[in-house]
């Protein structure tokens, strides 16, 4: 997360950082319904019920939430400002920091409100963090005609048609085009693909991997469509290949999965990173 | 199985409009016949199929693509606009803003797409939840008819993704238009009038970091 390397600084830190995101929350949160602002307010409001997963969200202890720090990290960041997708990237986070309060296995029909004010209070302040932190490194995702989301996905069909010729040309043949189902695998950083535990899992190794939400992501995107490639090359229509695109199976993945993935992942790293015209055409 | 002399049309649909105005749940009740008041925020553009037997001889297949309300694509929205036959551009009875923004949307598919003849593509302008009983907007349909006239929608519905109400008509409304505009290319709506519109080379040089 978010906390200093030297150990000694970490709880001052820490509390330094909390009682922050709650002055921004008393400096700004008022101004939600003020001309400039409701805007921004609204689409969050509307956004909210509609995030992935379903857990959680629809508690309105969590909504409260949910809307003060997506609302405050949005104003406190103009040059993108809100964008639909940031509102499911808070949810890895706070899962992760509620889990330390209750049963592993609870989580799903946990009553948030339970916990006491002060430690809500705690994890609403650290999911801020982790998220500003998260998206400090991918910002040019979400700025006006989203940059960041066209140059990744312009990269992962480069990366795609050096790793395997067959399955980019197979979509390539049927006229797929990449945006049409790797802009949301890019927007909301897998987490719409795969359920919520692969996407705490997967993003653990994120964290611990210099520019891993920035750059190793594209080289598991690429593992991941790879992945599917015998269902893939099997799709001999526009309309199969994309549907099967955009609702891939993974309902039933774990940590397996993922480890699988990222072992990929790393491989495509270490083979193609460093070396541009590997296999290029 | 298809019959001797079946011919089958495949016509590219958008649903566009503001977000949180109910697209997801018109495609989703008008595909697979059900309706949750909790779909996901949609990313970028969803994709569905729907087919139709039109009449004994004809089958339409309808890709619907259900494009995400957020504007902050710029001209990434050319990438999903590109050879579609027609629209929807869908608000939200319950909050005027959405309807406000409704010339806001036709004029950027105006913009963005023309049929092959150079006319804008035939697009249904819907009311969605309707069954909310708030007719902030409809009480006064001649108003919405001469709306419609003005901006070029060539109908509108009143409909509602929970209780499925006009989906089926708006669709089969929007798709006679589109046949009759395949069928006869030379007919023109509104004879004196020049529009602009951009050339269609244009569309695949538009974006330096798309280009393919």
């Amino acid at each position: 997360g978010y906390l200093p390397a030297n150990v000694d600084r970490r709880e001052s830190t820490l509390q330094r950082k909390r009682k922050e995101y709650f002055a921004f929350v008393e400096q700004y949160y008022d101004s939600r319904n003020d001309e400039n602002h409701q805007d921004t307010y609204r689409q969050i409001h509307i956004d909210i019920p509609r995030m992935s997963p379903e857990v959680l969200r629809l508690q309105p202890k969590v909504t409260e939430i949910f809307e003060r720090i997506l609302f405050i990290w949005a104003i406190r960041h103009p040059a993108s400002g809100y964008v639909q997708g940031i509102n499911d990237l808070v949810t890895p986070f706070f899962v992760v920091f509620v889990c330390e309060y209750i049963e592993e296995e609870e989580v799903e029909n946990f009553d948030v409100s339970s916990l006491p004010e002060e430690v809500l209070q705690n994890i609403e302040a650290d999911s801020y963090w982790c998220m500003s932190k998260l998206l400090d490194g991918i910002q040019d995702n979400y700025t006006f005609a989203q940059p960041g989301i066209q140059k990744k996905v312009k990269m992962l069909e480069e990366l795609v048609s050096r790793i395997d010729e067959q399955v980019h040309r197979h979509l390539d043949q049927h006229e797929v085009k990449y945006l049409q189902f790797a802009f949301r695998w890019m927007n909301n950083l897998l987490m719409r693909e795969v359920p919520l535990r692969c996407t705490i899992r997967l993003w653990d190794t994120y964290q611990s991997e210099p520019e891993g939400f920035s750059h190793f992501h594209l080289y598991v995107c690429a593992a991941f469509l790879v992945r599917w490639r015998k269902e893939i090359l099997e799709e001999k229509d526009f309309q199969e290949l994309l549907i099967f695109l955009q609702n891939l199976p993974t309902v039933h993945w774990g940590n397996e999965d993922i480890s699988v993935l990222l072992a990929e992942a790393y491989r495509l790293k270490f083979a193609f990173a460093d070396a541009p015209n590997h296999y290029k055409k | 199985m298809q019959k001797h002399n079946q011919k089958e049309h495949l016509y590219k649909l958008l649903v566009i409009g503001d977000l949180g105005v109910g697209k997801t749940s018109i495609i989703k009740r008008y595909v697979h016949q059900n309706f949750s008041p909790h779909y996901r925020a949609t990313i970028g553009v969803d994709f569905a199929l729907k087919v139709l037997n039109w009449d004994s001889e004809t089958v339409v297949r309808l890709q619907l693509w259900d494009i995400a309300g957020q504007e902050r694509f710029g001209n990434m929205t050319r990438v999903y606009y590109r050879e579609a036959m027609g629209a929807f551009i869908v608000f939200d009875v319950t909050r005027p803003a959405t309807f406000e923004a409704v010339t806001k949307w036709k004029e950027d598919l105006d913009s963005k797409l023309v049929l092959p003849n150079g006319k804008p593509v035939p697009t249904v302008l819907l009311a969605n939840k309707c069954d909310q009983g708030i007719d902030v907007l409809m009480n006064n349909g001649i108003k919405m008819d001469q709306f419609c006239k003005e901006n070029g929608f060539v109908g509108w519905f009143e409909t509602s993704a929970k209780e499925n109400i006009n989906i089926n008509e708006a669709s089969r409304c929007l798709v006679k238009h589109i046949i009759a505009s395949e069928s006869d290319p030379v007919q023109s709506i509104e004879p004196d009038i020049i529009k602009p519109h951009l050339n269609s080379s244009k569309i695949v040089s538009c974006s330096a970091c798309f280009k393919s």
